[in-house]
């Protein structure tokens, strides 16, 4: 066998598709198996334009002109499968002939295709556990404040803490119970949520933050766990805006609800409670006081201790209440907290 | 929570081979290949991918909406659905899942049978 015959042979056996062409003419001199597969066999005086169509030769000639060689890819459709033909075309050394080595690269466009689509999948999929993380987030900042819950992220419990100096405010509705013995519970719910949205804006806009509410009542505090020098006016404010607000509502109303409001100061302590239901709580004195308090309240009045009046008096409209006897507080002097002057005043213009 | 078929058999890095397999299997069958005669390579990757992952319980949603706005150009009936089955249960073999996980996935490609032969005609 001649080297000839050898090389056609080889060249006959490889995967890759092989055709010689003339440099000239572009007739196709040789070409292997795979190469008649997928381009088919010529006639005797095909040249490659006829082969493969859609093969710019201007720009072939001049790509082998300027780098030496011609890279491309085709698509050819055999059967129902479109296959993706990587052509490289190459003039053989110190010859009047050009290479045209062709190999087929279906496969890495199939897994290519494959790795995009499973990627956009993957993303997507990504996307959603950002945003189901987002919403968890703000289900938890529900349910603490956010200095707590930065705690509780990072450390995975949240260490009681004691603030010396913190106020609450408490709220509870005046007949609650025979007003939800009377009426569907649901429509309980729609007057209790829609009230208690309006008062956790207020509370916002005070500086006060809500901590919980339970059935009827409502019970918010400031400055904690962001300490604040003037979580007494907040509280005051707070109180007084609820009930201005619940005055207002009651005028355009089908029901109408009045509600006592107590304040009261003191060290209080604030922890996520439980391990499974988690629940931000706090506790001490400054809770308990404003919640006796607002039993000595009349229907939409503000009681806070005299303790509190230096820090008010200047702000908000004080009348005493003399001394009295609280439980487990013993005797203690009480006032009622009005809205003073100026928002008295600004109250009548709306 | 249990551990999907999808994680179970390897994740991507097996399903991408199974999906493979599939995809030529479907190309290459008599019966059931003309439908694929003008899909688009990428295209149909692409549903089989997904589809398949989803079958598999991997990390995407599929709804049946979706598969029967996929099928309802194509007028399929059950013979063929019953042939593009096979087809999966073949390569379900090949790649060498349990019998009893062939079974669960043949339950869940024969509840979509309906959607899948839809032709979106009401």
């Amino acid at each position: 066998m001649s080297i000839t015959a050898i090389n056609q042979q080889l060249l006959r056996a490889i995967g890759v598709g092989i055709a010689v062409v003339g440099s000239k003419d572009l007739q196709v001199l040789f070409q292997n198996g795979p190469f008649s597969d997928w381009f088919g066999k010529p006639d005797a005086a095909a040249a490659l334009t006829d082969l493969l169509p859609d093969i710019d030769i201007e720009k072939l000639r001049a790509e082998i002109e300027d780098q030496g060689r011609f890279t491309g890819e085709v698509s050819v459709k055999m059967k129902r499968r479109t296959l993706v033909i990587a052509l490289t075309v190459s003039p053989a050394e110190e010859q009047d002939f050009l290479v045209v080595e062709c190999q087929n690269i279906t496969r890495i466009r199939e897994l290519e295709s494959m790795i995009e689509s499973y990627s956009s999948m993957v993303e997507r999929n990504t996307r959603e556990l950002e945003r189901e993380k987002e919403r968890v987030e703000r289900l938890l900042l529900n349910l603490m404040p956010r200095s707590v819950y930065e705690e509780f992220k990072t450390f995975g419990v949240v260490t009681p803490q004691l603030y010396e100096s913190v106020s609450v405010v408490m709220l509870d509705f005046v007949g609650f119970t025979k007003f939800s013995s009377e009426h569907d519970p649901t429509v309980t719910l729609g007057e209790l949520n829609d009230i208690f949205t309006a008062f956790d804006r207020i509370a916002e806009q005070f500086g006060c933050e809500r901590i919980k509410t339970i059935g009827d009542a409502y019970l918010a505090v400031a400055g904690m766990p962001e300490p604040s020098p003037d979580h007494m006016r907040a509280v005051a404010n707070c109180a007084v805006r609820f009930i201005r607000y619940l005055e207002r509502r009651n005028q355009s109303h089908q029901h109408k609800w009045l509600a006592r409001v107590g304040l009261g100061t003191g060290p209080a302590v604030g922890s996520v409670v439980g391990i499974q239901k988690y629940v931000y709580d706090v506790f001490g004195s400054a809770v308990n006081l404003a919640a006796r308090l607002q039993e000595f309240a009349n229907p939409m009045c503000v009681v806070a201790p005299d303790a509190m009046k230096e820090f008010l008096v200047d702000e908000f409209h004080l009348e005493d209440l003399g001394k009295r006897e609280i439980r487990s507080f013993g005797e203690m002097r009480l006032m009622r907290v009005n809205p003073g002057v100026e928002l008295a005043h600004r109250a009548r213009q709306f | 929570m249990p551990a999907t078929l999808f994680e179970k058999y390897g994740g991507f890095g097996s399903v991408s081979r199974i999906v493979m397999t599939f995809y030529d299997k479907v190309l290459d069958s008599e019966d059931i290949g003309d439908f694929f005669d003008d899909v688009d390579m990428t295209r149909l990757i692409d549903h089989q991918t997904k589809f398949i992952s989803y079958l598999l319980g991997g990390p995407i949603s599929y709804s049946e909406e979706r598969l029967r706005r996929t099928h309802a150009t194509l007028d399929l009936n059950n013979e063929d659905f019953d042939e593009i089955a096979r087809l999966l249960r073949e390569t379900l073999v090949e790649h060498k899942f349990d019998p009893g996980d062939i079974k669960s996935v043949m339950r869940e490609i024969e509840a979509r049978r309906s959607a899948i032969l839809s032709t979106g005609a009401p």
